[in-house]
């Protein structure tokens, strides 16, 4: 009995303390822009694919383009654009950031 | 009707449900990226069911639902590895090659979702009297270690997407659960303590 409660003491106090030490990084936002501003997915495509990028997937977040894919270098990612520019903000893989553009939080 | 209940169908196709969508969009052509969200969210919310029953029996001792819920506790631990195993599968596939996967397997969001799946493979194989006739003892002993896939399956959500909200929002009530029970349970030896 004694060795179950220790198990769950140490499982719970993990799942307790835990997040509280993670932060939050969460995801991207983007200044709010005209919808005539913004870069069509299509464009965005386009650029990335020039680039040497694979794009499955892509949709709006938080106001930024998310683009799911992989990089030039060959990474699975979730990468943020800006919605007007399509400037690479926030590149992610399975959560580790590999890119952060200058300015972004 | 009652032996209905008291067979495991009702368990097994209530389970099975949030499957049916999944696999039809997958045979429609579905991305396998696209079913890794659901397939995951099943295998955690299925061993989060199975998790929560005893320290619900133990609020509810009386309660007939909780004691059904237990009879079946092992089922549920099933699905949860049924769709834990789809949802690596359906990885593998998107994945697409056997470096890919090893690229990206030191990642604190990718080894955590490997070490549960290795944790809950053993739990589900012998999920089945003859196992738990044969190990006896053991097999409970085995069975604790879902507390550690458990924390596995939580850091694997968190990181992998680097986003708290949704993991917490399905363990914070398992946290809380847990805190309940061993308050519960550590009480009766604590009273002793004190009389005695």
């Amino acid at each position: 009995m004694k060795y179950i409660r220790f198990k769950s003491a140490i499982a719970l106090a993990t799942m307790i303390v835990l997040p509280l030490h993670v932060g939050a990084t969460g995801r991207m936002t983007c200044e709010p822009i005209e919808s005539t501003e913004w870069i069509s997915d299509v464009a965005l495509e386009d650029k990335l694919v020039s680039e040497g990028w694979k794009v499955r997937r892509m949709k709006v977040d938080g106001g930024c383009w998310e683009v799911y894919g992989t990089t030039p270098e060959g990474d699975r990612v979730e990468a943020y654009f800006h919605p007007a520019s399509g400037e690479k903000l926030l590149v992610a893989q399975r959560g580790k950031i590999l890119f952060r553009a200058e300015g972004v939080k | 009707m009652k032996s209905f209940f008291r067979s495991p169908s009702p368990f097994w196709l209530l389970m099975a449900l949030p499957s049916i969508p999944m696999t039809m969009a997958f045979i429609g052509g579905a991305d396998a990226e696209s079913l890794l969200h659901p397939t995951g969210e099943f295998a955690a919310r299925f061993m989060i069911i199975a998790m929560i029953i005893s320290p619900f029996r133990l609020m509810f001792p009386k309660s007939r639902f909780w004691m059904w819920m237990m009879r079946n506790r092992r089922y549920l631990g099933v699905a949860a590895f049924c769709y834990a195993l789809a949802h690596t599968v359906l990885y593998i596939i998107d994945m697409g090659s056997l470096s890919n996967v090893l690229g990206e397997a030191l990642l604190l969001g990718i080894w955590t979702g490997w070490v549960a799946m290795f944790i809950f493979l053993p739990l589900a194989i012998t999920s089945n009297d003859w196992s738990v006739k044969r190990m006896g003892r053991n097999w409970k002993r085995l069975q604790q270690g879902v507390y550690v896939a458990a924390v596995a399956t939580l850091l694997h959500w968190i990181f992998v997407h680097n986003n708290v909200g949704p993991a917490l929002v399905h363990f914070v009530p398992l946290a809380g659960l847990e805190v309940y029970r061993i308050w519960k349970t550590r009480k009766p030896q604590l009273l002793n303590e004190v009389s005695g």
